[in-house]
């Protein structure tokens, strides 16, 4: 039975050491600065980056969202810019 | 007046403050006279200009003609069929004689005659790219339209928000596209679903698909000519946030400065969600306005380590600038899809100090009512909306962090049972009501549990980015095998944090409630009922079977002396994906199937609105002859 219980608390240090100061059971509340209160789970990274879960998010694929809203504004501009000029709206 | 900005990340916050001061100023004395006129057609009951009834979104009537004494005695006066299926969440403005109805996809827009009920003044049907269905999350809602009275310059107007991710603004008399513009691309996966709404001249439009990876972002526009004034997103730099110099100056402990970037890993803000689909409250003494931003994309939450700020945040901003003067974030680093977008109510109460405060008042989808001092963003009280709420212990005050109970934390490799609430929330996009003499807010609650199982996934723009399997079902207190008992109504104190009542309902009350000075709450249902309950004990007075299940909020006016009372009907929504879209794994629909896999023993699809009186008196009524051809 001790064996046992040696062998968890091993098995909990190695991960604690392995990934960091990982919270044993995160609740929130553990805070580093205002509004950074986000601990690595038990098991858990603290980074994911290199990871198993690292997603390998495509730069391209990230910047995309952005381009298609500086597109509209600028159709947008050009469309308010018409109208002040005209009165009529052109879509 | 050529001065227009948006979050730049070379713009300095000061420097966009700046620049946005000089804005206001010019616009101020333009902006004054039209604002007016709302607020004081809001103030009336022949009108209900805005989603929310009011600027305090209180959802509260005055009128008194139909009252708990007499309310059996409503009846249906008219009705109006909007042509569409799919949910019809929010609910028809009225103004004047004209109530204007509106549609989900594909969004079309009925202004109807209140002197000849149902008689098309005009209507609007948008020509829409058919492949924003395929983007929208959960059903093809639409939540509805706003309203600005116009001013010399410029006509009244209709302001309506498009699936595709046009806002259009239609002559309110005419119908006449007046200026439409872009505001979301759905090849990267950003739609609208939600109403805007107006302030002084501007109207703010929300966004929609953080469950495809969207980073939230509002816009507001000029109503005058539809140019674009600011934009301010919900992740990011600072200067892309659009953080006032004060930003949460009273309470630092929120956190302040650069945390939209460094509370994420790398560059995953850029896809980390966030949006905000809900609805708006304006406080205009205050000049500044409450909306809350949603979920963190993805669902898993092990792919973006770090509090994910400023997603799940309750935002007080300048109504001018957009510059937020507070930020309070619910639920950090969200494990559980609590999208914050719900309703912000307005109230003015004195609280334990025994002073007065300027109060907004919110159910959140986690679970917790939040009242916060809507001047300064201190939080004032935070409950349980339900005791079964588990994920949280409860709500710290001091330091406003939930403390959350491990056993019903989520992580890559498990799944989660018996979570409490389920990713639906005990909470959703239902409009609520708060009585002003009773100091009561009468709740539509879910009572939704989930087991959860993330997943890992790759994003790709215009793709759905979810990344968790989730089952549904009701919570503790109804009954889970049966798939009944999803849903509550309660009559809550926030002071004292207590409930003066709360009754069961069968389904998830999903679309709101409305409350009058006669004493009496409304709501629909799924199942196809409108309802009212005594708001005094909460005992069901009247209730009448739809042509199909509810996820909108009731309204009410009077028109010549007679009060109404209309809500839409038209199941759908998330809860009713499963109906809509003819579902049957029980993990379907992001987990509402299986919840309510018996709503369709008891309604199917339609839509519309239908129109209540006292004995359905009506214009009718009074003159059986109203409408007929005459020679």
């Amino acid at each position: 039975m001790n064996k046992i219980k040696l062998l968890a608390i091993s098995s909990a240090t190695a991960l604690m050491f392995t990934f960091g100061m990982s919270a044993m059971a995160y609740d929130g509340t553990n805070c580093k600065s205002d509004g950074v209160c986000w601990e690595a789970k038990p098991g858990f990274p603290n980074e994911i980056k290199g990871s198993k879960f690292d997603p390998k998010h495509s730069a391209k694929e990230l910047e995309k969202q952005n381009v298609a809203n500086n597109a509209m504004e600028e159709r947008n501009a050009k469309r308010v810019e018409n109208f002040k000029k005209t009165g009529k709206w052109v879509y | 007046m050529n001065i227009r900005t948006r979050g730049k990340s070379y713009l300095s916050v000061a420097t966009s403050a700046a620049l946005l001061g000089s804005v206001v100023g010019l616009l101020a004395s333009g902006s004054v006279f039209a604002n007016k006129n709302l607020v004081e057609l809001q103030k009336s009951e022949a009108n209900w200009v805005m989603q929310g009834k009011n600027y305090s979104a209180n959802h509260f009537s005055t009128a008194t003609q139909v009252n708990k004494s007499n309310v059996k005695d409503l009846e249906p006066a008219w009705s109006f069929s909007t042509g569409a299926l799919s949910g019809h969440e929010g609910a028809p403005l009225v103004v004047g004689d004209i109530m204007y109805i509106h549609s989900p996809y594909p969004n079309n827009t009925f202004a109807v005659s209140l002197k000849e009920p149902g008689k098309i003044l005009w209507e609007h049907k948008p020509k829409q790219d058919p492949a924003a269905r395929a983007v929208a999350c959960c059903d093809v809602v639409n939540r509805g339209l706003a309203y600005w009275p116009g001013d010399s310059k410029t006509p009244a107007m209709i302001v309506k928000s498009q699936l595709d991710g046009n806002v259009v603004a239609l002559n309110a008399k005419t119908g006449e596209v007046y200026w439409k513009v872009e505001t979301a691309d759905i090849s990267v996966g950003q739609t609208q679903t939600a109403a805007p709404f107006v302030m002084n001249d501007l109207v703010v439009q929300g966004s929609s698909g953080a469950e495809l990876g969207v980073r939230g972002y509002l816009t507001a526009f000029d109503m005058h000519t539809g140019e674009m004034v600011w934009r301010w997103y919900a992740t990011g730099p600072d200067s892309e946030i659009g953080l006032d110099k004060d930003f949460n100056s009273a309470n630092p402990h929120y956190g302040q400065k650069d945390l939209g970037t460094k509370t994420w890993e790398g560059d995953a803000w850029k896809i980390g969600g966030g949006t905000n689909w809900g609805w708006y409250a304006y406080d205009p003494d205050l000049n500044m306005f409450y909306y809350g931003s949603g979920n963190p994309a993805p669902w898993n939450e092990t792919m973006r380590p770090g509090d994910n700020k400023w997603t799940m945040t309750i935002w007080g901003r300048d109504a001018d600038t957009g510059l937020a003067k507070f930020g309070y974030q619910k639920t950090p680093h969200d494990e559980w899809d609590y999208a914050g977008v719900n309703v912000m109510m307005l109230s003015e109460q004195k609280t334990a100090d025994g002073k007065m405060h300027k109060l907004l008042t919110h159910p959140d989808r986690n679970g917790i009512v939040y009242t916060l001092d809507r001047e300064n963003g201190d939080l004032i009280s935070a409950n349980k909306m339900d005791e079964t709420a588990n994920w949280v212990k409860k709500v710290d005050l001091k330091t406003g962090l939930p403390i959350r109970d491990p056993e019903f934390s989520t992580s890559m490799g498990n799944r989660s049972h018996d979570i409490c609430p389920s990713a639906m929330g005990f909470h959703n996009q239902g409009m609520d009501s708060y009585d002003p003499n009773k100091e009561l807010f009468f709740l539509g609650i879910n009572h939704l549990c989930m087991d959860w199982e993330p997943y890992m996934l790759p994003y790709r723009a215009g793709q759905f980015f979810v990344g968790a399997n989730v089952w549904t079902y009701p919570g503790p207190k109804g009954d889970r095998q049966k798939g009944i008992g999803s849903g509550q109504v309660k009559a809550y104190n926030a002071i004292t944090g207590k409930f003066a009542w709360e009754k069961m309902e069968k389904f998830a009350v999903w679309g709101g409630t409305t409350a009058t000075a006669g004493d009496l709450v409304f709501y629909g249902t799924l199942d196809g009922f409108i309802k009212a309950r005594d708001t005094d004990t909460g005992k069901l007075l009247w209730k009448f079977r739809l042509p199909s299940g509810a996820v909108g909020h009731p309204m009410t006016y009077t028109h010549d002396g007679v009060q109404y009372v209309a809500i839409y009907y038209g199941v759908g929504g998330w809860p009713a994906v499963g109906l809509v879209f003819d579902l049957n794994d029980p993990s379907a629909g992001l987990g509402a199937v299986g919840a309510f896999k018996e709503l369709a023993h008891y309604t199917q699809m339609g839509g519309g609105v239908i129109v209540f009186s006292l004995d359905g008196q009506s214009p009718f009524t009074k003159d059986v002859n109203l409408g007929e051809y005459e020679n």
